[in-house]
């Protein structure tokens, strides 16, 4: 025993060293990169972050998260929707909180969550419009933003847009129901970490529990379990379930209290942290911490809480008597704190993950979550009186190679924004490929193999086809994650690939492109990218070949608005359109036939027949 | 882990940083501010309307010392600063400093302010487009106030985001006089 304990303290130094110096590369690279960096700005759009959203046919909830140490004036909002058939009464703002101003007297300001409603009065029953927020804030470190504007686009349902199986709109003409908005207002509306949250709090929870509970068939559990049995021996003999149950649940719970308050801290770190986490660098660094947490899972080494803290909390953890609830709970408490190997790193990256959501009830309650995952066989345990432990096994060992997966799969989508969308595809290809190799894909299965190695067979064999795809796809120009290959399709028949569109992007280029196709029919798509249905049109519609071999016969334009120009929004407005989707076309005149638009998604039979009227 | 595993990966490890700090760093090369004598000649090439709506060509000031001001009467922090401004330009005036206020604002709000405040330097008012010719020149986040000090040969020796501090200016401009 003693020799053994000798070896693993000399493996714990060895492995101590290793994280040591990990730490030190880390802390240069951030010295490097913190200098480097501007002095702590935000940029408009991330210190006043805003969204809006349509609540019933006549309210629209504005929302700005403000970052700490940023303010807003009360005084100094404009509000205008783009058409003005919709009007907005902007006078109802909240009281916000007083400032004195020596020269402009009383000035009231908003800080942290703003969310206020605005009532809208739509002169049509539906529209599309473009809501415009201009506001004006400063930063406590004395800088003041020039008026900025954001915007957002909402939909006053009952658009005569069919829902893409064709169905009818279920809204009516009279109950113009809000829908959700169609597309967030700009790329930086959401932090790309809060996006990971958008699921709520409780999906969140359930999440982490998860996780815990996973973690909990990594061989780490095994550290915990001679001081659950050292809790209950005592009592011997007398030992019933429902007060093993009872002990261990009091283990567990004092456990998860150590983890929540972990969260916590992580969470309030967060907040502190939220300027920097927008900037690249720290992305990229905590993209290689997860890189690094996710080698230790793959076995290269191992991360650890220092051998002497270790050996401190464990002697202080066998000085507590069992037995009594609290002391139990105590107990907990400090096993938190010599979490095992294996469940160091993946710690280490949940409470990197919650530090960057900046919430702290948040990160409280999911690291309270997973550790009560992690308790479940440990209550099992406990309640079972001692007479259920779990069987070592090499699945142990793919379990925690999933958890490597997962935290390689973190460090892929931090950084996937900021590169280009070839290189996080291939990094998945690659990803998704070494995952299959671990977990046995390609080794051919033993005679009488167990259920479990068949079923991680199967998904390795999975992984490796997926990666296999994104890999053929990024390398033959494809960049679609969901559809890799969907250029594969485009290459073989040159026939498949999207219609060719002449883009046009003023109304004078639409007239003289008119002039050009003299003789010919016109349509004319207004494209966005945020717009869905047009990516469904592309996708669905105009891939058809029937549609495609009418297109073939008339002269067809596209006028991508994605940037609004003041061009762009000329040209729509010539045609009275909202924004996209929108089709117009136009007869062999070059004049505009009525009552053959298109506005929303048609699929490709529908489409065609509209085409046919087109034509004529 | 044995030794030469560990060396691999950290040798990787340095190779990603590498690069990755290779490709930042052109990256943001491209926003980098003009160097001294460019974003100079920039402020010295420009042209604003003044609040006494003449045009005013920053020309005519070439050869002092230059202090050019961003602002707005809406921004608190760049008030602050003003007062300190007013008595730097009555100091130093004589020999050959010269302030220059641009103020993102509109002019029936400047007018009754620089009154108030007894500003003894030309006002100029830009409109938002003025904040992108501040972008232009080091401004990164186009905010308020913003403070540029050009010497007398037109090159730009300070430029400050953010409060302008009287004993930083004293220490910047003194020299150059």
């Amino acid at each position: 025993m003693g020799e053994r304990v000798d070896r693993n303290r000399d493996r714990l130094r060895v492995k101590f060293s290793v994280v040591l110096r990990i730490a030190v590369a880390a802390l240069v690279w951030f010295a490097c990169v913190s200098s480097a960096a501007e002095p702590d700005l935000l940029e408009p759009d991330q210190a006043f972050r805003f969204s809006a959203r349509l609540v019933d046919a006549d309210r629209i909830e504005v929302h700005y998260q403000i970052a700490p140490g940023y303010y807003l004036y009360r005084d100094k909002f404009k509000f205008q929707a783009i058409p003005d058939a919709v009007a907005i009464d902007a006078s109802q703002l909240p009281p916000g909180k007083v400032k004195k101003d020596e020269f402009f007297g009383d000035v009231q300001t908003y800080r942290g969550d703003l969310k206020f409603t605005l009532p809208v009065k739509s002169a049509s029953s539906s529209a599309r419009f473009t809501l415009k927020a201009v506001s004006q804030g400063c930063a406590d470190i004395g800088v003041c933003y020039p008026p900025h504007e954001q915007s957002a686009e909402l939909v006053l349902a009952a658009l005569s847009s069919a829902s893409p199986d064709g169905a009818a709109s279920p809204f009516t003409r009279r109950s113009p129901a809000a829908t959700l908005p169609a597309a967030p207002p700009t790329q930086s509306e959401e932090s790309l970490i809060a996006g990971l949250f958008k699921g709520g709090l409780g999906v969140l929870i359930a999440s982490f529990f998860g996780f815990g509970l996973l973690l909990a068939f990594t061989p780490c559990v095994f550290p915990m379990i001679p001081i659950l049995s050292g809790i209950l021996v005592p009592h011997g003999e007398r030992l019933t379930h429902a007060r093993g149950f009872a002990l261990s649940l009091a283990y567990v719970l004092g456990m998860a209290l150590a983890y929540a308050v972990a969260g916590v801290a992580a969470g309030m770190l967060g907040t502190m942290l939220s300027a920097a986490l927008q900037n690249p660098w720290v992305l990229s660094a905590f993209a290689l911490v997860f890189v690094a947490l996710a080698f230790s899972m793959f076995g290269f080494y191992e991360l650890q809480l220092p051998s002497v803290l270790q050996s401190n909390v464990a002697a202080t953890t066998s000085k507590l008597h069992g037995g009594h609830f609290a002391s139990v709970f105590a107990m907990g408490i400090l096993s938190a704190l010599i979490v095992g190997p294996c469940v160091a790193a993946p710690l280490a990256g949940a409470l990197l993950y919650i530090s960057q959501s900046g919430d702290a009830v948040l990160g409280g309650s999911a690291l309270f979550a997973m550790a009560l995952g992690m308790g479940v066989p440990l209550v099992a345990v406990g309640a079972s009186a001692g007479a259920l432990l779990p069987k070592a096994g090499p699945w142990m060992q793919t379990v925690q190679r999933f958890f490597g997966v997962v935290l390689l799969g973190v460090a892929i989508y931090l950084v996937s924004p900021l590169l280009p969308a070839v290189v996080p595809m291939i990094a998945w290809a690659a990803l998704l490929i070494v995952f299959a190799i671990y977990v046995h894909a390609i080794d051919p299965l033993p005679p009488g193999a167990p259920g479990y190695r068949k079923f991680f067979k199967g998904v390795g064999v999975l992984a490796l086809v997926a990666g296999a795809s994104l890999l053929v796809g990024a390398l033959s120009g494809g960049r679609d994650l969901l559809q890799p290959l969907s250029v594969l399709r485009g290459a073989s028949s040159a026939a498949e690939s999207g219609p060719a569109f002449q883009r046009i992007s003023s109304v004078a280029e639409l007239d003289s492109a008119l002039n050009a196709a003299v003789g010919k029919p016109v349509l004319l798509d207004f494209y966005a990218d945020w717009c869905v249905s047009c990516k469904e049109m592309e996708r669905y519609t105009f891939s058809d070949k029937a549609v495609r071999d009418r297109l073939a016969r008339m002269s067809i334009l596209q006028a991508d608005v994605t940037a609004n120009l003041d061009d762009h929004k000329a040209l729509l407005k010539r045609f009275h359109l909202f924004g996209p989707p929108g089709i117009v076309f136009f007869d062999r005149g070059g004049r505009e036939i009525d009552g053959v638009r298109v506005v929303g998604f048609q699929p490709a039979e529908k489409f065609a027949a509209t085409l046919d009227r087109a034509l004529q | 882990m044995n030794r030469k595993l560990q060396t691999v990966l950290i040798g990787t490890v340095a190779l990603l940083c590498a690069v990755s700090g290779v490709w930042f760093y052109q990256s943001s090369q491209a926003d980098r501010p003009p160097d001294a004598t460019a974003a100079g000649n920039m402020v010295l090439g420009a042209k604003l309307m003044g609040v006494d709506d003449q045009v005013h060509p920053f020309e005519q000031w070439r050869g002092k010392v230059l202090i050019v001001n961003f602002w707005a009467t809406w921004c608190a922090p760049c008030r602050e600063e003003i007062p300190g401004f007013v008595k730097f330009q009555q100091a130093y005036g004589p020999a050959g400093l010269q302030f220059v206020g641009i103020a993102i604002d509109q002019k029936p709000r400047v007018i009754p302010y620089a009154q108030e405040m007894g500003i003894n330097y030309p006002l100029l008012v830009g409109g938002l487009e003025t904040m992108d010719f501040a972008r232009q020149l080091g401004n990164r986040m186009s905010v308020l106030p913003f403070t540029l000090v050009l010497d007398r040969t037109g090159k730009v020796v300070l430029s400050e985001v953010g409060i302008l501090k009287a004993d930083k200016l004293e220490k910047t401009v003194k020299p150059l006089l």
